[in-house]
């Protein structure tokens, strides 16, 4: 039988959603529906003197009017309990929701949100990283020492996780150097910006609440509405509609208790729904401004002998699930290169601005393209051709990662030498303002607890039940997929129930790109259960060995005896008079690889990267000398994924991934007065169109791993926005003669770098 | 204050009262029950909310309902019998162009203005017609083969029947 791995196939949810039925959380109706609306701070710092709900309470329509004083006084958060659900005495960023209203209308509650009367006394509110971890500096958490954390963080004032990670000694690395070079790159603060805005819709029977909700994390969720309003994890019921992306936005407990607060106040249903601009400033989980020092010795033949990195987060008012991206951030400084003496710290800062955290590829996209940046830098220092560079520094089978675990494969150049094939590097027949920009990096699998059930039914079709939660990228589609090779089936024989926390068992969410890694291998565990109790039913039916049978093309038949066979059907309702054709599975995580820790401090909840995967993207780009303004007309991206189980979906994410990381190179940053943002909207903020977007070439190349996922696979959601706004600022850098060295680069910052030169050379 | 609302909704004569401010999108979704077109923005920038109004693809999160009195609408819900897709949301299927699917409605919506109206054009014209809708997931690549491939059909079963 021919494997159904790496086969095309078309998703199981595909058709509801070309047709417009798929229904998302602010498509369901609801008997006396009311409509949710928060009143935010609108001010970066302020201590709270008075807020009077009396008048909006007493409005037409008004049900419920609620603030921290109808709130259980509980301070939650994934690493550092620092938040309430509602502003208490003070707010700390613009987003800070102070109260919350339902009403019959959004009008209603809107309209009642600004008749809540709140005094403030403003004050001068801490914007800059660098300015905050003085000692001098005030704080945006004065209580900070009496948080509860996570075991292992370590912190210090405006500082909410702080690690270091060292290799070697770096100070000989560096008398060993011919050259040393030191760079400083900064990046703004950039968004998820998912299509479909949040929403939330509550609903109360008894002493159980019922919400659904556009979460990527139900599970997380639903223990986050439990912890805050102080009730059992098994009076919540999270259940996810279809969700309309995510991209890391709508990771971590976010409105779900607000708004079953309204609606147990209100004793109606309530909904809540965020319009656009809420999306920019209240969904405290973006991607951290940054700046990120580096400085690295190299000998005269381009090796690598030493780095220091220093990374600052702006982390924003609130930790949320920041340290994902501190402690990732901290594994990218060396890149997938050899640098045998490294000492990196990396500060995650509290300032008065919208919180930050885990957006896809958390602590990716920056860090690799300030390493890759470098990296170019150092080239040309040591005269070396960027890709010849690369070749000299990157990792191989055998070597030691940054926490010195040992490569036991590595694709990296693989990859570096593909991608410049495809892309002919180093590119000719350029007209003015064009050039090819590399990038390469690395990214890992993230090993977790995750469960599935597998059922057959009496018409020969199987169920999946799972934990796992679908984003869009397809994963939880796929799992149709692993549990159809199992079983000798097809995959649209399978339906499957999930993301709902009354029926599939736990799962972390759609965070991670673990979906598939861990997810999957739970569904073949499962469905391996249900085969062997398939194999046993079947051979006692046709009387023959269990070990002599098959499972082919929906059929459970003899070995080389084709007429000898029972379609799966027949067992199955058969074995509804005995023992049920069900099974379950938890997988097994893998554990990280052997790694050495010593020297180094703070959590580091990613110490090893497990099944580590490589890519390389080629830029080309077109700079504009008049206007600053840069085109990418063509993208190669070259990845490792392990095993390819949906090359469809694989490509999908990799073009998908590529075009977002384009926005991030050229268009996408917040741009702040202060403390308040400027575009948040489409209009200030924009993304990457239909008609911008250039073509990708898309080489998926394959490195089985044994300690991977299902068949060797690899987590693929992330790395693909990983490396292409690294590739295209070594192009922009390479066609305008000069580097810009702060993400996006807009046009305004390539004109003022190509005007500074001028100046320069005048 | 309401004031009367007819229209031809996917065919079918609609009558509603609405309040002058209501956007067409909100009259669609909460009063005649169609959510098929979604609510990104609110602000034509996503284009989730692309339906038809006389054959032409508009934001109707940014047009007023009763500018759309005596017309002919067409929504997502409008283009095919769920049983037998219109060639667009079949291309779309199976070249993988639908991903978390909310931009979906509107990308067919904006897909099927351009081929009604120009059945042979070229990925160019493909890639204008999209420029309205932002998609996050996929990055446009697979969307705009389907449409070609969409295309492509059509022009196909013209020749063969015409």
């Amino acid at each position: 039988m021919t494997s159904l791995i790496g086969q095309k196939f078309v998703r199981g949810d595909g058709l509801e959603k070309v047709t417009g039925q798929a229904r998302y959380t602010a498509d369901l109706a609801f008997t006396g529906l009311l409509h949710a609306k928060f009143l935010y701070a609108e001010r970066a710092r302020a201590r709270i003197v008075d807020i009077d709900i009396t008048a909006a309470r007493a409005m037409r329509g008004v049900h419920a009017v609620v603030t921290q004083a109808d709130a259980p006084m509980v301070r939650y958060g994934m690493f550092v309990k620092d938040r309430t659900l509602f502003a208490h005495e003070v707010v700390r960023f613009e987003g800070e929701i102070v109260a919350a209203v339902a009403a019959e209308t959004p009008e209603q509650a809107e309209a009642a949100c600004a008749a809540i009367r709140v005094v403030y006394e403003d004050l001068d509110p801490i914007l800059d990283v660098e300015e905050a971890l003085k000692s001098s500096s005030p704080l945006v958490h004065p209580d900070w020492k009496s948080y509860q954390t996570q075991n292992g963080v370590e912190r210090g004032p405006n500082d909410c996780g702080h690690m270091t990670s060292v290799k070697g000694d770096v100070e000989a690395g560096f008398a060993e150097a011919d050259h040393i070079l030191t760079e400083t790159y900064q990046s703004d603060m950039a968004h998820a910006v998912p299509i479909e805005p949040h929403a939330v819709v509550a609903q109360w029977q008894g002493d159980k609440v019922t919400i659904w909700s556009t979460s990527q994390v139900p599970f997380p969720a639903r223990a986050g509405v439990a912890e805050t309003l102080q009730i059992p994890q098994s009076n919540v019921r999270l259940v996810v509609p279809h969700l309309g992306g995510g991209f890391g936005g709508k990771c971590d407990f976010h409105f779900e208790a607000h708004v079953a607060l309204l609606a147990r106040q209100a004793r109606r249903p309530v909904r809540l729904v965020f319009t656009r601009r809420e999306e920019f400033v209240a969904t405290d989980k973006v991607r951290h401004a940054s700046k990120i020092e580096l400085t690295t010795g190299v000998k005269a033949d381009g090796t690598i002998t030493a780095r220091r990195a220093r990374i600052l987060l702006n982390s924003g008012a609130y930790c949320g699930d920041a340290l994902f991206t501190t402690e990732i951030g901290l594994m990218m400084v060396a890149g997938p290169y050899r640098v045998p003496n490294l000492h990196a710290e990396v500060h995650t800062v509290y300032t008065n601005r919208t919180p930050a955290g885990s957006v896809r590829a958390p602590g990716g996209p920056e860090t690799c393209w300030a390493v890759e940046q470098h990296t170019d830098e150092l080239a040309r220092r040591v005269g070396l051709d960027p890709l010849e560079f690369r070749r000299r520094n990157l990792v191989q089978a055998g070597d030691t990662g940054q926490t010195g675990q040992r490569f036991i494969s590595s694709s990296a150049k693989e990859c570096l030498e593909r991608a410049a094939e495809i892309a002919g590097w180093p590119g000719k027949d350029f007209a003015p303002g064009e050039a090819l920009g590399i990038a390469v990096g690395w990214w890992f699998s993230l090993p977790a607890s995750s469960g599935a059930y597998v059922k057959l039914n009496a018409d020969g079709t199987g169920t999946i039940v799972t934990g796992a939660q679908e984003n869009g990228s397809g994963s939880v589609m796929g799992l149709a997929t692993l549990a159809a090779e199992e079983l000798g089936m097809r995959p649209d024989q399978f339906s499957i129930v999930y993301q709902d926390t009354e029926s599939g068992p736990f799962d972390l969410g759609s965070a991670g790109s673990q979906t598939t890694f861990n997810n999957g291998r739970a569904v073949i565990e499962a469905a391996g259960e249900v085969r062997t109790k398939l194999l046993r039913k079947a051979a006692e039916m046709l009387e023959a060995a269990e070990e002599d049978l098959e499972l082919v093309d929906g059929a459970a038949r003899v070995r080389g005896v084709p007429s000898k066979a029972l379609p799966i059907a027949s067992v199955a309702a058969a074995s509804q008079t005995s023992s049920l054709l069900i099974g379950s599975g938890s997988g097994n995580p893998p554990s990280l690889p052997e790694h050495d820790l010593s020297g180094c401090g703070g959590r580091l909840g990613y110490s090893a990267f497990l099944a580590p995967s490589f890519f390389c993207h080629i830029a080309r780009v077109r700079v504009d000398e008049e206007t600053g303004t840069v085109s990418v007309p063509e993208v190669t991206a070259v990845h490792e994924f392990g095993r390819i189980l949906n090359p469809l979906g694989a490509q999908g994410q990799v073009e998908g991934g590529v075009i977002q990381s384009i926005g991030m190179a050229v268009l996408e940053g917040s741009q702040y007065d202060g403390g308040r943002q400027l575009n948040p909207g489409l209009l200030g903020y924009k993304l990457i169109t239909a008609a911008d977007a250039p073509r990708v070439n898309v080489e998926l190349l394959e490195d089985p791993v044994d300690h991977g996922g299902p068949h060797g696979a690899k987590a693929v959601g992330e790395p693909p926005v990983v490396g292409t706004a690294a590739a295209i600022g070594n192009a922009v850098a390479a066609a305008a003669g000069t580097r810009v060295r702060a993400l996006p680069m807009t046009a305004e910052r390539v004109w003022t770098a190509l005007h500074e030169q001028e100046g320069e050379l005048a | 204050m309401k004031y009367p609302l007819n229209v031809r909704v996917n065919g079918v004569e609609t009558s509603v009262d609405v309040e002058p401010h209501r956007s067409l999108l909100n009259v669609l979704r909460e009063d005649i029950g169609l959510t098929g077109p979604k609510e990104g923005c609110d602000d034509s920038e996503c284009g989730a909310c692309m339906v038809l109004v006389d054959g032409r693809p508009v934001n109707s999160c940014s047009y007023l309902a009763l500018q759309t009195d005596g017309r002919e609408i067409t929504t997502i819900e409008g283009v095919s019998e769920p049983s037998c897709p219109h060639s667009i949301q079949q291309a779309l299927l199976e070249e993988g162009g639908v991903q978390c699917g909310f931009c979906t409605p509107g990308i067919v919506m904006s897909a099927k203005a351009l081929l009604d109206a120009n059945p042979s054009c070229d990925e160019d014209e493909v890639r204008l017609a999209l420029g309205g809708n932002l998609c996050r997931c996929t990055g446009y690549q697979k969307i705009v083969r389907a449409v070609l491939r969409a295309a492509e059909q059509l022009q196909d079963r013209a020749g063969t029947t015409g």
